[in-house]
């Protein structure tokens, strides 16, 4: 387990094109279909300086859609930093695995964008994270 | 939302500046070019109603109506001779000028002399057409077609945007509702300007029939105050009306333009129910009730 705990968020992360990230212009529609390509419950919303703007998870769009009291298009045409959370819990890569999962259980999410320097570099995910520590 | 403001005018014409909480502007002349004689007759009118009742105003008037119902409907006097009528019109009396187009080897042409290029609501989601129009660099008049919601103009806005064009008015012109009818849904207003873009209303062309007399199209132009007034109070920023000084005589849209007669009563009446919407907005705050 010490070893293990000498692990870092950056030793376990996505990188950036491994899942879903949309351009701030992007609508709803979009984002769900990346969300969908990449199979993860969560798109990172981005400006042209990579800065994260927001966040928006499959929880999200869950709760939108039992309050939501337009037509379903005009929902799909939204653009999709309306829908988003704007100040999402992040890690930073240097940050010891070990306090990333603790702050995943404290916030009850799966997954934390990685910003550094307060750019979006990655994205931890629970299952290769936990993954990692029980080996 | 960021609320954009669209701006009108190159040249040694009047600026026209449309967006939120900036004065109701004007887009009204003739459906149809007619003649030189007849632009400037109706460019001089409307130019004093506005001027008396101290209106931002673009002239419009179209050189090629593509959408006519019959076959032998008088169809325009074509591009060439129209754009030199409506650059004259600009040169003589100072005002920016407004035309549609419905073929996108005209826009370079219109663009070349139009302060405001419209594309018409039947071609608002044909790419070739928005291309084109963008092209144009100039402002962009997107009408909503009868057969689109409002919310799936975004669309052709990204559409536009994908071309460079950041400057757009999105205007209403009625909704199918059956076969020979249009209807107004005031909620268009609100939901096209959540795209950041102002909106205008076009009163002549919503009370349409289409082809309601075989063919061509009827009206209800009875109906033009109170749309207006509704349209105005609902949060519009620009006002569009095809006006002619002798309706049954003019060659286009006979049965829905205004009568220069009727203008100043209605322009009138709008631009107080714009300014009494802005007080509104002072004294309230922005429309804020159940937020998404």
């Amino acid at each position: 387990m010490s070893t293990q705990n000498k692990m870092t968020v950056k030793d376990v992360m996505l990188g950036i094109k491994n899942f879903p990230v949309v351009d701030k212009n992007s609508i709803l529609k979009e984002t769900l279909e990346k969300m969908d390509f990449f199979g993860y419950g969560i798109a990172c919303i981005t400006n042209n300086n990579h800065e994260l703007l927001g966040i928006i998870t499959d929880g999200d769009i869950r709760r939108k859609l039992l309050s939501v009291q337009k037509p379903l298009p005009a929902f799909f045409i939204d653009d999709a930093i309306n829908h988003a959370i704007k100040n999402p819990t992040v890690t930073s890569s240097s940050m010891s695995l070990a306090n990333a999962i603790d702050l995943m259980e404290q916030k009850q999410v799966w997954d934390l964008p990685v910003v550094d320097k307060g750019k979006l570099i990655g994205m931890l995910h629970l299952h290769p994270a936990v993954k990692e520590l029980l080996i | 939302m960021n609320n954009k403001v669209v701006k009108i005018g190159y040249g040694k014409v009047n600026r026209v500046e449309i967006g939120h909480k900036l004065p109701l502007a004007f887009f009204g002349g003739p459906c149809a070019i007619e003649s030189k004689d007849h632009a400037f007759f109706m460019a001089d009118a409307i130019g004093k109603v506005c001027e008396r009742i101290n209106v931002p105003w673009v002239y419009k008037s179209c050189y090629d109506k593509d959408c006519r119902s019959a076959p032998d409907s008088f169809h325009g006097t074509g591009i060439d001779e129209g754009l030199q009528i409506l650059a004259d019109v600009r040169n003589e009396f100072g005002i920016p000028v407004v035309s549609d187009f419905s073929d996108a080897s005209w826009a370079k042409a219109t663009g070349e002399v139009c302060d405001l290029v419209q594309v018409p609501a039947y071609l608002c989601r044909q790419t070739s057409i928005l291309r084109a129009a963008a092209e144009t660099k100039r402002p962009i008049h997107l009408k909503k077609g009868q057969f689109m919601s409002p919310w799936n103009m975004k669309n052709s806005v990204r559409k536009l945007e994908a071309h460079g064009c950041d400057q757009i008015i999105l205007a209403d012109r009625g909704t199918f509702l059956g076969y020979s009818a249009l209807v107004n849904d005031m909620t268009c207003f609100p939901i096209m300007q959540k795209t950041g873009y102002p909106v205008c209303f076009d009163a002549t062309h919503s009370i349409q029939l289409p082809t309601s007399m075989g063919n061509i199209s009827g009206g209800q132009r009875e109906f033009i105050p109170h749309l207006v007034r509704a349209a105005a109070g609902c949060g519009i920023n620009a006002l569009f009306m095809e006006v002619h000084d002798n309706p049954k005589t003019a060659l286009s849209d006979a049965n829905t333009v205004l009568d220069l007669k009727y203008l100043e009563n209605i322009l009138s009446q709008a631009k107080i129910v714009h300014e009494t919407r802005l007080e509104l907005l002072d004294k309230f705050g922005e429309d804020n009730v159940h937020p998404e």
